[in-house]
């Protein structure tokens, strides 16, 4: 490849999110790159978890039940991005992690709630506008899925912060909730692709 | 027999266990009905109906089970309560799981059936509280610092703190009317105020994902400060170009001096109050000029937030509205790549691009013209056709992107030439066809030769003598030789003995048959003859030949 085509992939690997990012109807391609994007960063975070910290791992029981369908996908990804904002906003200082690296992960993660919250305020002035129109059976059997899966993704989350509190925020409990966010992100960028 | 009957009527009796306490004259114990449950952050209320009432010492008690649990577990602030309300807090419970309840009448040592059981979802059910709301004035603008709902390590909400959204209801103490409603953060401020005035607001939280609307806080007053001297910068703008971000500002007065800073969008959502993390923005400190210019790299993409601030030595004014900074806005499209082929008598155009929903505006025109032709689609491989066969045609493109909210270009790309493929196809045919038939019929000419040439050996057989003969036949007596057969040359001779002329007739006879019998007989007959050379030899063929000429005429 020569260089100018380097560049350009380069350029459009940016360009893409930054485009898609103001575009609702685009939001699987587009969560599908950030996804892979936060991926790369969670991975140059660190280098691998240290040996003695192994011993420690436990299994927070992803709930793999979760199969999000395109409607609901946004608020899967909504809420998996707060709450992976929301744990990494904890007391990092333990952690041996580039400065750098986390606020612009956490920078990434902003800007995709932003978007997510932006498209999700759209559906809901959508909804309302369409209140006239009789409530589908299926809808609402829709809407009851979407909170049992929003319930169980609350509480594997709720399964990491308690692990963190437990283990007061140590070094290797770190390492573990990056290794296993980063297992939560590509779990759910699979359902991107359908 | 009537002793009988009363004896079963007493068994009957008896024997029916609801029965007997009546007859005891004790009180029926019901359980209680229409059982629900409360939730505001971390506290639940339980209430219920009894029929039973609440006179005399009747007591209620109720136990939970989650799905996990074999048992009943006794419900801790619920316990023989008297009154149809109680008052219970599960800390160490999963507030997303089911939680089921059941509660009893007691009387005494009498307790009534449980009660139907009720089941919930103790996060579906909550309700959110007030949040904690403090104040900060400025002239024309107040912070406010909000705590979430909920105590501190509050299980509730402990996914959530980061997630709630908060409305703001505001109005004047003086009048009532006026009412603002906005949507703000924590340590977000209110702008546009009068100075030196009353205002009063409450907050409430949100969480729209679940459709969770709070409780308002409790109303909070506070009073605007007198005038500032220097007012703060207004109506900031954000521009870019290629390398660098420009933000521009209004100020009224000069002889000032400004300061830029900019702080990270997430944060405003992370930290309660984020005053300290704001950042300078170098070259923009203490600038005399109403717009700061700073390179794009110092904000890599993301959200962010700018402010300024002027100061003349003495005073310094507020920090100006935060300016929302998202650089997605600033993304440049780059230009496509364009590559052409020539295939017959078109052009194929190549557009190299990402796999983005763009739109391809692509001017096309002959090389030394100036007439354009512009053609617009979605397409990255398509041909024109029906073009001059061998000119230029240059071709240039440039990328759109549309959507609803915004629409962005790129620049126009690198020109690209190429030439068309010669000529009519048909000419060219014609040219080949007739170079290939000019070879055809060379090659035939030459098979054909060869051909007759074949047959006229075969057939007509050349009489020249081979060449290597002809050679040695260059002396005269050899050609006399072999013209012997066309040429008859007679020699004289003679008789020499008389004695052999009848053997010599005899064997005439059979000269035609054998001429070599001959020679070995005339050998025999004179010694004479032999030894002489083949002249003579061949002379008395002759001879013989003159004999058998003259010998009819003898016979007969």
């Amino acid at each position: 490849m020569t260089p100018k085509y380097i560049w350009l992939a380069h350029f459009v690997g940016l360009f893409m999110t930054c485009i898609l990012s103001q575009d609702c109807n685009l939001l699987k391609v587009h969560l599908s790159t950030v996804t892979w994007q936060n991926l790369k960063i969670l991975n140059e975070m660190s280098n691998s978890i240290p040996i003695e910290c192994l011993r420690e791992i436990q299994d927070f029981k992803l709930p793999k039940e979760i199969q999000p369908e395109k409607t609901s996908i946004k608020y899967i990804f909504y809420e998996m991005f707060t709450q992976a904002i929301n744990i990494f906003s904890q007391n990092t200082s333990n952690s041996t992690w580039d400065k750098e690296q986390l606020v612009q992960f956490q920078n990434k993660l902003y800007e995709q709630i932003e978007y997510l919250q932006q498209c999700l305020n759209k559906e809901n002035k959508e909804k309302e506008d369409m209140k006239e129109v009789k409530a589908d059976e299926k809808e609402h059997s829709g809407a009851e899925v979407l909170w049992q899966s929003q319930l169980k993704l609350r509480r594997y989350f709720s399964r990491i912060y308690n692990f963190l509190k437990d283990k007061k925020y140590s070094r290797c409990a770190w390492e573990i909730v990056r290794v296993e966010i980063r297992r939560c992100f590509h779990y759910f960028e699979t359902f991107t692709k359908s | 027999m009537l002793t009988l009957l009363r004896a079963t009527t007493l068994v009957l009796v008896a024997g029916a266990p609801g029965l007997l306490p009546a007859v005891a004259g004790e009180k029926n114990l019901k359980p209680p009905e229409n059982i629900e449950v409360y939730i505001t952050d971390d506290n639940s209320t339980l209430e219920w109906n009894s029929s039973d009432g609440t006179v005399g010492n009747v007591t209620f008690s109720a136990v939970y089970q989650t799905p996990e649990m074999d048992d009943w577990i006794k419900l801790p602030g619920c316990q023989h309560t008297a009154g149809t309300k109680c008052y219970f807090s599960l800390p160490d419970l999963d507030v997303y799981e089911e939680l089921q309840l059941r509660i009893r009448t007691e009387k005494g040592n009498d307790t009534s059936s449980w009660s139907e059981v009720y089941s919930f979802i103790p996060f579906k059910k909550a309700q959110i509280g007030p949040p904690k709301v403090h104040l900060a004035a400025e002239d024309k603008a107040i912070t406010i610092y909000i705590s979430p709902p909920g105590t501190e390590d509050n299980v509730m909400w402990s996914l959530d703190e980061k997630a709630f959204t908060y409305r703001l209801v505001m109005w004047k103490n003086s009048s009532n009317i006026e009412e603002r409603i906005e949507t703000v953060h924590p340590g977000g401020k209110i702008y546009k105020l009068s100075p030196e005035t009353t205002y009063c607001l409450k907050v409430r939280a949100e969480l729209l994902m679940y459709s969770k609307i709070g409780i308002y806080s409790p109303v909070c007053c506070i009073n605007t400060t007198v005038e500032n001297k220097l007012p703060p910068p207004e109506n900031l703008e954000i521009s870019a170009n290629n390398e660098s971000y420009i933000l521009k500002w209004d100020y009224a007065y000069v002889n000032v001096t400004f300061q830029v800073q900019w702080l990270h969008g997430f944060l405003k959502v992370i930290s309660g109050t984020s005053l300290h993390k704001w950042e300078q923005i170098p070259n923009c400190e203490h600038i005399k000029i109403t717009y700061c210019v700073f390179l794009r790299k110092l904000l890599p993409k993301g959200i962010y937030y700018l402010r300024v601030q002027a100061s003349n030595g003495n005073s310094t004014s507020f920090w100006s509205q935060e300016k929302k900074l998202n650089t997605a806005i600033y993304t440049i499209i780059p230009p496509p790549v364009i590559s052409m082929k020539p295939v017959n008598d078109s052009l194929r155009v190549y557009v190299n691009a990402p796999e983005v929903p763009l739109i391809y505006e692509i001017s096309f025109w002959e090389n030394n013209s100036n007439t354009e032709r512009k053609y617009q689609g979605g397409k990255t491989d398509f041909t024109i056709a029906n073009l001059q066969p061998l000119t230029v045609y240059c071709v240039k493109a440039r990328a759109h992107f549309v959507s609803e909210s915004w629409n962005k270009s790129s620049i126009f790309s690198d020109i690209v030439c190429e030439k068309t493929k010669p000529g009519n196809s048909y000419k060219s045919w014609v040219i080949a066809g007739i170079c290939i038939a000019a070879v055809f019929i060379v090659v035939i000419i030459y098979i054909m030769k060869n051909l007759l040439r074949c047959f006229n050996y075969v057939f007509f057989p050349s009489l020249k003598p081979p060449s290597n003969i002809d050679k040695y036949l260059s002396e005269q007596p050899l050609k006399n030789l072999l013209l012997l057969t066309t040429e008859e040359q007679i020699e004289r001779c003679s008789i020499i003995e008389n004695t052999n002329t009848n053997t010599i007739m005899k064997e005439t006879n059979q000269i035609d048959e054998d001429h070599k019998r001959y020679n070995s007989q005339t050998s025999q007959d004179s010694g004479n003859y032999s030894n002489e050379d083949e002249n003579t030899g061949s002379k008395a063929s002759e001879e013989l030949l003159q004999l058998e000429t003259g010998s009819p005429e003898t016979n007969s």
